[in-house]
């Protein structure tokens, strides 16, 4: 059982029904991951990650397809010990307004049989100063802390975080980024789903990004943003642009074009050979620049290569 | 002031209801089908009699009297179970000395007393030859055991037990399911029967001694006899809160909303308050109306709570409510434990 993957996924599908209509959340996903990684899952609002992982907590049933957990299948009469080896963070849980932070994580840690102490947990998270604080007196940032705490009291193998960072502080958000790596550098995996770039590319071994309940892209960050054969990009935006976009994607070093709004990505190799020759051509169509920047390819262009859109509205 | 704003907030407000089919039904359809309900149940009739007790040691002719009457139900009994009568509400008002000088007994804080003393009077009066008046004694019952108070602080001490069922137990977890806390527990290794025995256990901690408070104010302040086992007392409060903390569960252990669970608990508690025989005795039900008040759970507590207060007998005296209030708590959580909606 040691061998097998931690979460092996094949051809999964969830169908939600309403009464006339069908929403399909998940559609027809396979995936893998492997033990000692941390994988990330990415995509826009809805693209179904939720849904996704939380039928690998068993908490929602797969309308059809495969599921393996740490070797083991949800509802075989092997749940109890699927859920003593993994630790879960959901996207909103509300804990009880009332009980301290210490009492909070008291409840969770004494559902796991063996695990973390209380102390521990919260120091894990840095809400010890905390500890005797209620629940309706935590900032959101800190409640999200807090049940990322409840997470790992159980010693988990496996660690579920359903947008663990949304809501941070960038240094709150670093500090989770280390309980992460630390969790990771003692074998655990983690399955982890999130809107930013930023912190899947740093943060996780292997990315699998999601967009309407497909997986369209899998692999490490580096990978990925390889796969748009340069990494550099040069961002144009321009009033009029979209008339030029087959004539700066046919300069030569232009990788692709991507188009989004009034805003132009070209991935290029790189940049110095291309930026004369562009401005030439911006200048010759008469097209007046509102802006030209130059910056490392991220994933977030990946996925606007691969959709069309941008991952998240407000960066569009 | 902008009527389309009001307009927008009264339309939002509506929809949002209109979408809660739960709170629809409770607040619209349920008393809708209450009212056809008790309308077919109450078709108009001839009053029932009111049951007298008459003293098997009074003379024939007081007893054929009151026979006489159609709107009395005479019962003859002896003077010690005239009491217990009296006591229980079985009977309304208790008639001994003779027709000359007949003496009515009954506590005038019971509702169906003055009602009973009128009959009674009208129907010696009937009785006479020619219209006279009768001298008839009226006695204000107020021995420890036969009085009003006796018959209602047992009551209390039921309804007490019913209502920390039904709202201690529904709202809390109907709170913990929709705010996904029960969710998060489900992929702990938790049990699901420790968890809801804690839970239980938690919100009942309190039920015990507040029982304990109301018939301890009955007992100590109002003189409210309790002649029984004190054990057998204890063993059918702990029973009878087993009861409808099982109830409260099982009313819980699917609702998705509030208003779900506070219809389904006012489903359960209405029928309770009105003949679960807290306030008014349900003794003398008789056909249907019988056989519903005596399959409540509220109605056997009361009933052997009171066995054990006004008379003095010990745990057999009160086997089968204990028996009952068991059996109907085990099938309660049988059954909400099987149908219990975590997610
Ligand atoms: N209980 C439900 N009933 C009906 N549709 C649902 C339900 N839960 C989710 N959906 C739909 O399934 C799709 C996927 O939802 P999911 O929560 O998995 O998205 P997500 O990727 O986690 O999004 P987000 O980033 O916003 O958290 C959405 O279109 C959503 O509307
Ligand atoms: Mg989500």
């Amino acid at each position: 059982m040691s061998g097998s993957a931690a979460i092996e996924l094949h051809g999964l599908r969830k169908v939600y029904q309403k009464r006339r209509s069908e929403v399909v959340a998940v559609d027809g996903l396979d995936l893998i991951v492997q033990r000692g990684e941390v994988f990330g899952l990415l995509g826009p609002n809805g693209a179904g990650k939720t849904t996704t992982v939380e039928i690998c907590e068993g908490l929602t049933e797969p309308t059809a397809g495969d599921v393996a957990v740490l070797g083991r299948r949800w509802r075989t009469g092997e749940d109890q010990q699927i859920r003593a080896r993994i630790g879960v963070c959901l996207q909103e849980t509300k804990f009880l307004d009332k009980q301290t932070v210490r009492e909070t994580l008291e409840l969770f840690a004494c559902c796991h049989p063996s695990g973390r102490s209380v102390d521990e947990a919260m120091a894990l998270v840095s809400l010890r100063e905390k500890a005797n604080a209620r629940q309706v007196a935590l900032s959101g940032g800190q409640r999200q802390r807090l049940a990322v705490a409840t997470a790992l009291l159980g010693e988990p193998e496996l660690l579920f975080l359903d947008e663990p960072t949304t809501g941070l502080d960038p240094q709150s958000r670093r500090q989770l980024h280390d309980v992460v790596r630390t969790f990771r550098g003692q074998g655990g995996t983690v399955l982890l789903t999130t809107h930013y770039m930023e912190e899947a590319a740093q943060l996780c071994d292997r990315i699998g990004i999601v967009d309407h309940g497909k997986l369209i892209a899998l692999g490490s960050p580096p990978e990925l943003i390889r796969s748009l054969g340069g990494d550099q990009v040069i961002e144009i935006d321009a009033a009029g642009i979209d008339a030029v976009v087959a004539a700066a994607s046919a300069l030569p070093g232009v990788q692709r074009a991507d188009l989004a709004g009034e805003r132009l990505a070209l991935t290029v190799g790189s940049v110095h050979s291309v930026v004369p020759p562009l401005l030439e051509l911006l200048a010759a169509r008469g097209i007046a620049m509102r802006g030209l920047a130059t910056r490392q390819a991220t994933l977030e262009d990946v996925f606007v290569h691969l959709t069309g859109r941008h991952l998240r509205e407000d960066k569009a | 002031m902008n009527p389309r704003v009001v307009w927008t907030v009264a339309r939002t407000t509506f929809r949002e209801f209109w979408r809660t089919p739960e709170a629809l039904f409770w607040t619209y359809g349920f008393p809708l089908l209450m009212a056809i309900v008790l309308g077919f149940a109450f078709q108009p009739a001839p009053p029932a009699p009111l049951p007298v007790a008459v003293l098997a040691e009074a003379p024939e002719d007081l007893r054929t009297a009151l026979t006489a009457s159609s709107r009395l139900a005479v019962e003859v009994v002896a003077a010690a179970a005239a009491d217990a009568a009296l006591a229980r509400g079985r009977v309304a008002m208790v008639v001994g000395g003779s027709l000359a000088e007949p003496s009515l007994r009954a506590d005038p804080t019971r509702p169906e007393a003055e009602t009973a003393r009128l009959l009674v009077e009208r129907a010696l009066r009937d009785r006479r030859d020619g219209p006279g008046t009768v001298h008839a004694r009226f006695v204000a019952e107020d021995r420890p055991g036969a009085r009003y108070i006796d018959f209602l602080i047992p009551g209390l001490v039921g309804l007490n037990l019913l209502g920390a069922g039904m709202w201690s137990i529904g709202f809390t977890l109907v709170m913990m399911r929709s705010q996904q806390l029960l969710r998060r527990l489900l992929v702990t290794p938790i049990r699901r029967s420790e968890f809801l025995l804690g839970y239980l256990a938690g919100r009942f901690v309190l039920v015990v001694p507040e029982s304990l408070a109301i018939l301890a104010f009955g007992c100590l302040v109002q003189g409210v006899p309790f002649r029984g086992s004190l054990f057998a007392g204890a063993l059918l409060v702990l029973a009878g809160g087993l009861a409808f903390a099982g109830l409260g569960l099982l009313v819980a252990s699917r609702a998705k909303t509030m208003e779900g669970v506070a219809g389904l608990m006012n489903v359960c508690q209405l029928p309770m308050w009105l003949i679960g025989g807290s306030f008014f005795a349900n003794e003398r039900f008789e056909g249907w109306l019988r056989w519903c008040a005596d399959v409540l759970p509220l109605t056997q507590f009361n009933r052997g709570l009171r066995d054990v207060m006004l008379e003095p007998g010990g745990v057999g005296a009160i086997a089968v409510p204990l028996l009952f209030l068991a059996g109907f708590a085990t099938v309660c959580f049988a059954v909400a434990l099987r149908i219990f909606r975590w997610n």
